[in-house]
This record gives C-alpha cells, sequence and structure tokens, in this order.
C-alpha cells in the first residue's frame, strides 16, 4: 500500500501547477460574480424599463389632455378625446369588492385549515386551494362567460332586481336590466381568483404565532373562535394586511378573466348589474385595433396608471409582509 | 482579570520538531464584540494539539482563523499575525484558495457533498492536478485507506455519500481532507455529533495521522483531548489561559482556572 | 365565582356558528375548483379528438384543430424559458450567494416581489413598446420576451430560496478544500438545491403557459402554421380567447377544449412540481 506523501515539502511541479489553478480561479470567480452581479442589476432594470417605457408611451396622450385625463369619463376614438375616468372606477370598484368578498372567506378557509381540518386531509385540501392559484385566468373567463354569467343572468340578478325593488339606494345599485356580465359579475370572478392568494399568505402568517400563545389562551378556557379572534388575529394584523393588499395587487392588474365579463363599456353606471370596463380589459379589448397615436398612446397611459397603483400596493404589501417576517425571524 | 501570557505557555518546553504555527497577538472580532483577545502560541509540526475549554471560549474561532474561513462572513475579522512556516497567513497578499489547500478543515457535522463517494474525494483533487483516469481511481483509493474507510466503500465507490452513516460521512470528510495533500488539518468537534464506536475510530485515525500531518483539533471532552493530542491549549472568555503538554495540563496544571475546568468545576 | 351558564352557552353557539362559517368557507373553495374543473371536463371534453392535434386552427364555420396555436405556445414558452431561466437563476444566486448580505440584495428582493405580481398586461405593453414599436411589426420572438419577463421573478425567487436553504457547513466545506467561491456555487450549492431550483422553473412554464395578455400585441396571432419568429405567432391562450368571443360554434368548441389542454398542463406541472419539493421535505 503507497501512502500520500503529505507533510512532505511538495515538489516544485505540483506547487507550480497550484499556483496556476489560483490564478485561474481567481478570474473565473470574478468573472462569475460579475454575472450574477449584471442579472441582479437587471432584475432592477427590467421594472425600471416598465416605468420608463409606460411613461415615454403615455406622453403624447398626458400632455394632450394633462390631468383632466384622469377625470374625464368619455372616450372617444372618433373625436379623439379620452379619459380615464371609467376604466379607474371600474378597477378600483371590481378589486374592492372581490376583496370584501374574499378577504372573510380566505380567512374563514384557513381557520378551518389550521384549527378544524382533520389531518390526514389538511395537505390535500392546502394543496387543491394553491392548485386554484394556479388555473391561468383566461380559463376563469371562458367560464366566466359561458358558465357563470348565464347562471347569474337567470337566477341571481332577476332575484336580486326584484328583492331590492323601491329600496332606496340598494335598487339603484342592483338595476336591471340583467345582463349577466357586467361590474358584479367580474367581481365574483376576481374574488375567487384571489381567494388562494389571500389563503395561503393568511395561512402562512397564521403559522407564525407562537404555539404558547394560543395554547395558554385555550388555558384559560377561550373557545376556538376566541383564540381567532381576540390572539391570532390581533397577532398577525399586519401580515392578513398584507396578504389583503397582495391579493388586490393581483386584482388590480387582472385582465383576460375581468375582460370576457365586463361587458367593454366606457361608462360609469351607479348598477353593479350594468357593464363597465377596467384599465386591463380596455387595454386588453382595444389596443390592437387603436388607430391613430394619441389612441394608442391613451391606452398605454392606462397602463401607466394601472402600473402606478398596483406598484403602490405591492410595495405596501410586501412591506406589510416583510415586518412580520422579520418579527417571526427574531 | 487580564493576565500576561508568560512565554512557557506560549510554547510547550518538551516538544520536539519544528514550529508549523505560530500566532502573535492575536485578535478576532465579530462585528463589534472581540471575540479573541491577544492570543499567542506555536503549534509544532507533526503533532495533534488541542483547544479545549467551555462553550464560547473561542476555541472554535481560533481554529477558523486557520484557514480564514471566516472570510465567508462580513463583519468577521482578525488582526495579529499567524504565520505558517514563518509566513504570515493573515496578509494582504495570501491566496486563501491555495492557504485552503495547505490546510484543511474537518467540521463538527460530517458534510458529504451531494454527490458520488468516488466524486467527494476527486471533486478536490481535481480543482488543482490534472490526472488520469487511473491515476484519480488510485488517489481515491489510498485517501479512503488513509481514512481507514476503503473496505466499507469499495464495491459501492458510485453510491451517493449521503448514503453513509454518520461515522462514515465524517471519515469520508477526513479522506476528503488528506486527498488534496495538506500540510496541516483542523479538526473542529470532529466526533461530537457521533456514537462512541465511530468517535473511537476518528481517534485512532488522528493518531495515525499525526505522523504526516500537523494537527489541531477542537474539542469539548476532556477525555478525548487526553487521549489524542501531545500539546493542549485551554481558553476561557476569548483568553489563551494555559498552553502546555497534555499530560502537564491534565495532572499539574499550573493555573486555577485550568484546574477548575479539569476537574469540572465550571463549564 | 360561579360560571354564568347563558353566557357559557352563548360563547358556545358563537363558536359553533364561526366554525360552522369557516367550514362552510372551505366548501365554497373547493366547490368552485369543482365546477370550474367539471366545466372544463364536461364542455372542452366533447371536443378532444385527435383532430385537434393535428389540424390547424380553422376559418370561421369550418371544423380544424389547434395544432398551430399548439406548437406556438410550445415555441415561444421554449424561448421565455431559455432566455429567462438563466437569468433568474444568476440573479437568485448573487442574492443568495455573493451578495447575501448586501443592501443591493434587499432592494432586488422587493423590486422582484413586486415583479412577481406585477400585471402582465403591463409587461405586454413595455415588450410592445420596446420592441414592436422600433422592429415595426408584431413576432414570435416579443411574444417569447414578454413571456421571458414573466419567467424572471419566478425563478429568481425559487433560486434565492432554496440556495438559502443549503446549509452554510456545506459552503465551508467545500471552502476548505480550496474550491474557490463559484465552484462551490456550481459543484455543491446548486447541486444540493437541485430539485428546489427545478420546482421553481417548473412553476415558471406553469405560469406562463397560460399567459394570454402579454402576447396580445407582442406575438399577436396566426391563423396559419408559422415558423418564423419574426413574424407573428399563434399560441393556444390567444386562440381561445379569440375563438370563446366569437359567435361561431366550431370556435367556441375549440376555445373549450384548448382550455381544458392547457388547465390540464398547468395541473399536471403543478402537481410535478410540487412532488419534487415535497419528497425532499419528507426526507
Amino acid at each position: 500500500m503507497t501512502t500520500i506523501a503529505a507533510a512532505m515539502p511538495l515538489s516544485m511541479e505540483t506547487v507550480r501547477a497550484r499556483e496556476a489553478a489560483v490564478r485561474r480561479f481567481a478570474f473565473t470567480d470574478s468573472l462569475f460574480r460579475r454575472l450574477t452581479f449584471a442579472a441582479a442589476i437587471l432584475v432592477l432594470m427590467i421594472l425600471g424599463g416598465v416605468a420608463v417605457s409606460l411613461v415615454a408611451g403615455a406622453w403624447p396622450a398626458l400632455s394632450a389632455f394633462g390631468p383632466s385625463f384622469l377625470t374625464t369619463e368619455s372616450w372617444n376614438p372618433v373625436t379623439e378625446k379620452f379619459g380615464a375616468l371609467a376604466p379607474i372606477y371600474g378597477t378600483l370598484v371590481t378589486s374592492g369588492i372581490a376583496i370584501l368578498i374574499a378577504v372573510p372567506i380566505g380567512i374563514g378557509i384557513t381557520v378551518f385549515l389550521t384549527e378544524l381540518c382533520p389531518r390526514p386531509l389538511r395537505r390535500p385540501i392546502g394543496i387543491a386551494v394553491e392548485l386554484l392559484a394556479g388555473i391561468p385566468s383566461i380559463i376563469y373567463g371562458i367560464w366566466g362567460l359561458f358558465v357563470f354569467a348565464p347562471f347569474l343572468q337567470t337566477y341571481l340578478q332577476p332575484f336580486f332586481i326584484k328583492l331590492f325593488h323601491g329600496v332606496p339606494v340598494l335598487s339603484s345599485l342592483f338595476a336591471g336590466p340583467p345582463y349577466g356580465i357586467g361590474i358584479l359579475t367580474s367581481a365574483l370572478i376576481l374574488a375567487i381568483m384571489v381567494l388562494p392568494f389571500i389563503t395561503s399568505i393568511t395561512k402562512d402568517v397564521f403559522d407564525t404565532v407562537p404555539a404558547v400563545l394560543k395554547e395558554s389562551a385555550y388555558g384559560i378556557g377561550c373557545t376556538t373562535w376566541e383564540v381567532t379572534r381576540r390572539v391570532v388575529i390581533p397577532y398577525t394584523r399586519i401580515g392578513i394586511m398584507g396578504g389583503v393588499m397582495l391579493g388586490l395587487g393581483r386584482a388590480l392588474g387582472e385582465t383576460m378573466a375581468v375582460t370576457f365579463v365586463i361587458g367593454n363599456a366606457h361608462r360609469i353606471s351607479a348598477s353593479l348589474f350594468a357593464p363597465g370596463t377596467t384599465i386591463s380589459a380596455s387595454i386588453a379589448n382595444e389596443f390592437t385595433e387603436a388607430d391613430g397615436a394619441l389612441y394608442t398612446s391613451s391606452l398605454v397611459a392606462l397602463g401607466l396608471i394601472l402600473f402606478v397603483i398596483t406598484f403602490l400596493i405591492l410595495a405596501a404589501a410586501r412591506f406589510m409582509l416583510m415586518r412580520i417576517e422579520r418579527r417571526a425571524g427574531s | 482579570m487580564t493576565q500576561m501570557v508568560s512565554l512557557d505557555k506560549i510554547m510547550p518546553q518538551t516538544t520536539a520538531g519544528k514550529t508549523k504555527i505560530e500566532v502573535k497577538g492575536l485578535n478576532f472580532y465579530y462585528g463589534e464584540s472581540k471575540a479573541l483577545k491577544n492570543i499567542s502560541l506555536a503549534l509544532p509540526e507533526r503533532s495533534v494539539t488541542a483547544f479545549i475549554g467551555p462553550s464560547g471560549c473561542g476555541k472554535s474561532t481560533l481554529l477558523r482563523v486557520f484557514n480564514r474561513i471566516y472570510e465567508l462572513y462580513p463583519k468577521q475579522r482578525a488582526d495579529g499575525e499567524v504565520l505558517l512556516d514563518g509566513e504570515n497567513i493573515l496578509g494582504r497578499g495570501q491566496d486563501l484558495n491555495l492557504l485552503r489547500t495547505r490546510i484543511g478543515m474537518v467540521f463538527q457535522k460530517p458534510t458529504p457533498f451531494p454527490m458520488s463517494i468516488h466524486e467527494n474525494i476527486a471533486f478536490g483533487v481535481r480543482l488543482y492536478e490534472k490526472l488520469s483516469k487511473s491515476e484519480m481511481d488510485g488517489r481515491v483509493e489510498q485517501a479512503l485507506r488513509r481514512a481507514a474507510l476503503w473496505e466499507e466503500v469499495k464495491d459501492k465507490l458510485d453510491a451517493s455519500g449521503l448514503s453513509l452513516s454518520g461515522g462514515q460521512q465524517q471519515r469520508l470528510c477526513i479522506a476528503r481532507t488528506v486527498a488534496v495533500k495538506p500540510e496541516v488539518i483542523l479538526l473542529d468537534e470532529p466526533a461530537s455529533a457521533l456514537d462512541p464506536l465511530s468517535t473511537a475510530k476518528i481517534e485512532e485515525l488522528i493518531d495515525e495521522l499525526k505522523s504526516d500531518y500537523t494537527i489541531v483539533i477542537v474539542t469539548h471532552n476532556m477525555q478525548q483531548a487526553a487521549r489524542v493530542s501531545s500539546n493542549t491549549a485551554f481558553m476561557y472568555l476569548g483568553e489563551l489561559i494555559e498552553f502546555d503538554r497534555t499530560e502537564k495540563i491534565f495532572t499539574a496544571p499550573a493555573e486555577k482556572r485550568t484546574q477548575d475546568y479539569i476537574t469540572g468545576r465550571f463549564g | 365565582m360561579s360560571i354564568a351558564p347563558s353566557l357559557h352557552r352563548s360563547r358556545k353557539f358563537r363558536n359553533a356558528l364561526m366554525m360552522g362559517l369557516s367550514m362552510g368557507a372551505a366548501g365554497i373553495g373547493l366547490a368552485w375548483l369543482a365546477l370550474i374543473l367539471g366545466a372544463l371536463v364536461w364542455k372542452g371534453g366533447t371536443g378532444l379528438a385527435l383532430s385537434v392535434f393535428t389540424e390547424m386552427t380553422p376559418p370561421p364555420g369550418d371544423s380544424g384543430g389547434l395544432l398551430n396555436a399548439i406548437a406556438g405556445s410550445v415555441v415561444m414558452t421554449a424561448i421565455a424559458v431559455v432566455v429567462g431561466t438563466p437569468v433568474g437563476i444568476l440573479a437568485g444566486t448573487y442574492m443568495a450567494e455573493y451578495g447575501r448580505f448586501s443592501k443591493l440584495t434587499v432592494l432586488v428582493r422587493f423590486i422582484n416581489d413586486i415583479l412577481l405580481s406585477a400585471p402582465s398586461i403591463v409587461v405586454g405593453l413595455f415588450i410592445y413598446e420596446i420592441m414592436v414599436r422600433t422592429m415595426g411589426h408584431f413576432s414570435a420572438l416579443a411574444g417569447a420576451f414578454a413571456l421571458a419577463i414573466l419567467v424572471v421573478p419566478v425563478v429568481v425567487r425559487t433560486t434565492e430560496d432554496m440556495l438559502n436553504l443549503v446549509p452554510n457547513a456545506l459552503r465551508e466545506a467545500g471552502t476548505a478544500i480550496g474550491a474557490p467561491r463559484w465552484i462551490v456555487i456550481r459543484s455543491v450549492a446548486y447541486r444540493a438545491a437541485r430539485s428546489g431550483i427545478v420546482t421553481g422553473i417548473l412553476l415558471a412554464i406553469a405560469r406562463i403557459s397560460g399567459e394570454t395578455a402579454p402576447l396580445l400585441f407582442t406575438a399577436l396571432n396566426n391563423q396559419f402554421w408559422s415558423s418564423d419568429l419574426n413574424a407573428p405567432m399563434a399560441s393556444l391562450p390567444v386562440t381561445i380567447y379569440q375563438f370563446a368571443l366569437s359567435p361561431y360554434e366550431e370556435w367556441q368548441q375549440l376555445a373549450w377544449t384548448g382550455a381544458l389542454l392547457i388547465t390540464l398542463a398547468v395541473l399536471a406541472l403543478s402537481i410535478f412540481a410540487r412532488s419534487l419539493t415535497g419528497r425532499r421535505e419528507d426526507k
């Protein structure tokens, strides 16, 4: 058996080979480090590029209409008068309603998953909810148009119209005729779409609650609901807010599902059953058919507004989630 | 409580052979906090030196200075001198990769790479040497034999390194270190995660390796230090309290704190 | 002190009520999934025939298949993955390795998380501005780049997360043997994180294979077979969009079938991706 002649002085040859290798490494290592650095910078540049290109594309419209672009409802390709008010209104209202519906349901699912669900079922149900998040939005769109909207039109909308007939405010919110498609239908579809996001984030933040905290509450005789309401939710408030904002960000920018079922009408109606439009739906619908630089530019300006709104919402969401992560980490 | 470290603590008087590593006035910082305070000692070549002391005393930190592995993390820095064969390895011109080919390290938990047993060893060798397949096979076999692992794995060299038992994994890590022909081997509590039988094997191995390598071992197990080392350094709160021949440390320590630790009064 | 029985009863009742509601919420969530999948199978399944995979998209009122749309989707998705994945892996590597402790990493993570949920139609506008407008025409390449931009943040996120899970001890071991950082990353960290990184790529594919909005005005659509990357190209999602909103029954049927195909592909990808990491966690 030969032994390794270690600790013996290494031969000159070996020493030289090692030094050559080390020089090579110094080069390849700095090359690789620079490559990764460049990629990280590229991520920043993508977002920067999006912002710059949108501002540049929107400039003709913004300089032509000024601030009144934001406050004008009319959208007339023939006279080339464009205002963003109707799509902004549609975007905010559909997303707002969607969040109002999805948040309580999302929290409910989380409570069910973390407190009630038999252990063997937890993972499958959790996965099912996450799969719901992976279904492409165009699927929700086609389903909404062919299955959900006719159902609403035949059953739900006439019912509500009859129910609130004559009641002030509500009668105009739920005014006919029942088209099936419209603001409320879009909001419902959006609610279904953001539900999995909200559920998976609230589940994550619920998991950050220290077990001792819950156990001590149970220890003094609290019911499951009281523990959830008085301990878990207050403890995770910021995280839940973050999840809600993230869901809101998704809803605001969602395109295809809404485009199918909103009706694409550039007007603001009091009734939730009326067709309307959102920013993303307007762009998706009209961009390729827009003729004239001002028309295209106005659509890009809509995109810019959407980008700014979602950026702010998502930044706030990330900020909140970072705070709760830091607390969980410390 | 700071004491002057007298000369006889720096270099055990009776050790034969020349000095391999000499530490002079070494300080180490984790950010603002000082983890090593003015350490000076000299480690003789081809012998086993043990660092003992209660946890948090700085013994692992000192070990991690020798191959500058701490450089992986920001805000950790060392000042003073560490001389390897008379050359200051803390100097700016020192190439870290080259340094680490000369000073190998084995960690507390076995850390086989996520690759085959053969690859685990060939990986380090291939970095600095161009060997033919048969030369490489020979080198892998030598290293595994050196780590007393060959007989157990010779039929499954293509199996994942992670498939071995804890003790085998640790010997694989020793083989991996030996294969790149270092001059010094640093062992950071190499047996603390192992069962008694595997521990005995590792200790046996250390005893065999010391004829070829300068070995430094950090251990919290005093019996282990007594069994494997020729010299022992006792550290406490970032200071080197006493450094002497192992038998002297364990039978007639000069310092009261060493005495207290050896007899289990604290730590 | 005695316990007021009425108070106790009302607390119990309230608890039962809320728990019932939360169970109802879970039921609603699962019911939607069942309803959507049911409708897809019901409506899409009836149109499932060999001709879907062998014939081109038909003119209005004619029968045909989805071959060119499926091929276009595959081509553009493949280019997007080939372009976007290296960028994502490298950026994630910077964040978890070289730049782990740097301020830049915090910023990149923040921006990347925003990109992760940014509206995809805005990405479409971006590519329209920088590629379609400058080149003067719609093209498959522009569509692929729009999808690539959606791939990047997904891969960045999972790569960083997975590399952060690799124990530092393993990096130290690689470094201690004399390997330079980039070889430690390539041969040790990437290997240890491989299944997680692959999962990220699969999830990215799942995400872009159903994306419609960024393709609408980049790749546009094409009723015929095209292998020219410089020309408009059909894709499954855009074809579904166009056909579903048309008044022709044959087209609507094809839209449903296409929707079923996309959903099956996406679900299969997500389940496969999850099973990869699931196995790893069990170990």
